[in-house]
């Protein structure tokens, strides 16, 4: 009888024991998953950042965007911004003072007309000694 | 009239475009101005019939050569000043016909029609500096498609012929709020083949037309030209402003021009 009692008052103990080695060794697994996991994420950063350089280099560098300012397509424009290409059709190129004589608008607001449409892909610009001309291609 | 694109346009196929154009351009050729008239409905050629007694052989350039960039405009036009006994000179530029040359021209690309506003802008300097044009014509195909919103976009003033038909009306009116008020073009109106019930000749009717169509329309009426049965059933061929030169219908289309002049 003594003896069961010795039994049942050191095996608590023992169990205790027992269970934080088991605790321990679990942690070690799971903290194991979450290096693996870390180290996944970090790769796929990685790649999705070398995926949208690559986009942004054929987008804006290497192709840059071409648009038909076409009547239909003039149709779907802003008026402000029809009105620049509407004056480019006629004078074929021009600068942004050229423009502004020939829509009787602000020259600031022909320059940001046309460099938006720049922007949009409508329009293509160069230089010509001190002045920017833009030009329908 | 020095220096000025007229573009010749409707809602509808049928308000009589053509008559009006080709009469317009002679009217001002007989009075001693030089007109180029160019033919820009490449789906549905018709000038090519109603010059075909003024061209002596065959056509060596089309319009369509110069829209794509083939020939120059000076190559595209046909002088029939002389055949017609004109005093001043009249010019006129030909559609091609025929099924393939349609065909081309129906499956242009977005890029050629931009191609082809610059090269209807840039005829301007060939006609008025070069060739001493006073005025050029276009007669376009109706509605919106890219050969007749091509040639309005690129002319000075736009003159859309319409008749009564309610069709026609509210055609013409969805064509000005959603095309013509976008590009901020000059626009008249012509009242064409007004239907004999109407009794515009009574002048009270005709005003009280007028002014219910401007209304209508919120632009300016240039002329109203009644139906004559005669004028319909002349042969296209037949320019009424040569061989009929005092026929009503003329006398109405000159009145019209007259108006057209003092336009800016």
């Amino acid at each position: 009888m003594a003896a069961v009692e010795t039994v049942n008052k050191k095996s608590p103990t023992l169990d205790v024991n027992v269970l934080l080695k088991m605790l321990v060794d679990e942690l070690n697994r799971v903290n194991k998953k979450l290096d693996l996991l870390v180290e996944l994420n970090g790769k796929m950063l990685k790649m999705q950042e070398e995926f949208l350089q690559s986009i942004a280099n054929k987008s804006y560098r290497g192709k840059a965007i071409k648009l038909k300012p076409d009547a239909m397509t003039l149709l779907s424009l802003p008026g402000s911004l029809r009105k620049t290409v509407m004056a480019l059709y006629k004078l074929e190129e021009a600068t942004a003072e050229e423009l502004a004589m020939e829509t009787k608008r602000l020259r600031a607001v022909e320059s940001a007309s046309a460099n938006q449409l720049v922007r949009m892909g409508y329009l293509k610009k160069k230089r010509g000694g001190r002045k920017v001309y833009f030009y329908i291609e | 009239m020095k220096g000025k694109v007229i573009t010749i346009h409707s809602s509808r196929g049928g308000t009589g475009k053509t008559v009006i154009a080709t009469n317009l351009a002679a009217t001002y050729a007989n009075k001693g101005l030089n007109i180029a008239l160019l033919d820009l409905d490449f789906r549905a050629p018709s000038l090519i019939t109603v010059f075909s007694k003024g061209i002596r052989g065959s056509v060596k350039h089309w319009l369509n050569d110069f829209m794509n960039g083939r020939c120059t405009i000076d190559q595209a036009l046909v002088d029939v000043s002389e055949e017609y006994n004109l005093r001043g000179r009249l010019l006129i530029g030909l559609a091609n016909p025929t099924i393939e040359a349609i065909h081309d021209m129906m499956g242009k690309s977005r890029a050629w029609e931009v191609a082809a506003v610059k090269r209807l802008f840039s005829l301007r300097s060939t006609l008025f500096n070069d060739m001493n044009i006073d005025c050029c014509v276009f007669d376009t195909s109706p509605g919106i498609q890219y050969s007749s919103i091509n040639a309005v976009i690129s002319s000075d003033l736009s003159i859309i012929v319409t008749t009564l038909d309610s069709l026609d009306i509210k055609g013409v009116q969805k064509m000005l709020a959603e095309f013509y008020d976008a590009f901020e073009k000059r626009t008249v109106v012509l009242m064409n083949k007004v239907f004999p019930e109407t009794r515009i000749w009574s002048n009270g009717r005709q005003k009280e037309l007028i002014t219910q169509m401007e209304k209508a329309f919120k632009r300016p009426i240039i002329g109203v030209i009644p139906c004559y049965c005669d004028v319909l059933q002349a042969k296209r061929s037949s320019l009424l402003a040569i061989k009929k030169s005092d026929h009503p219908f003329l006398r109405n289309l000159q009145e019209a021009a007259k108006k057209l002049e003092h336009i800016n």
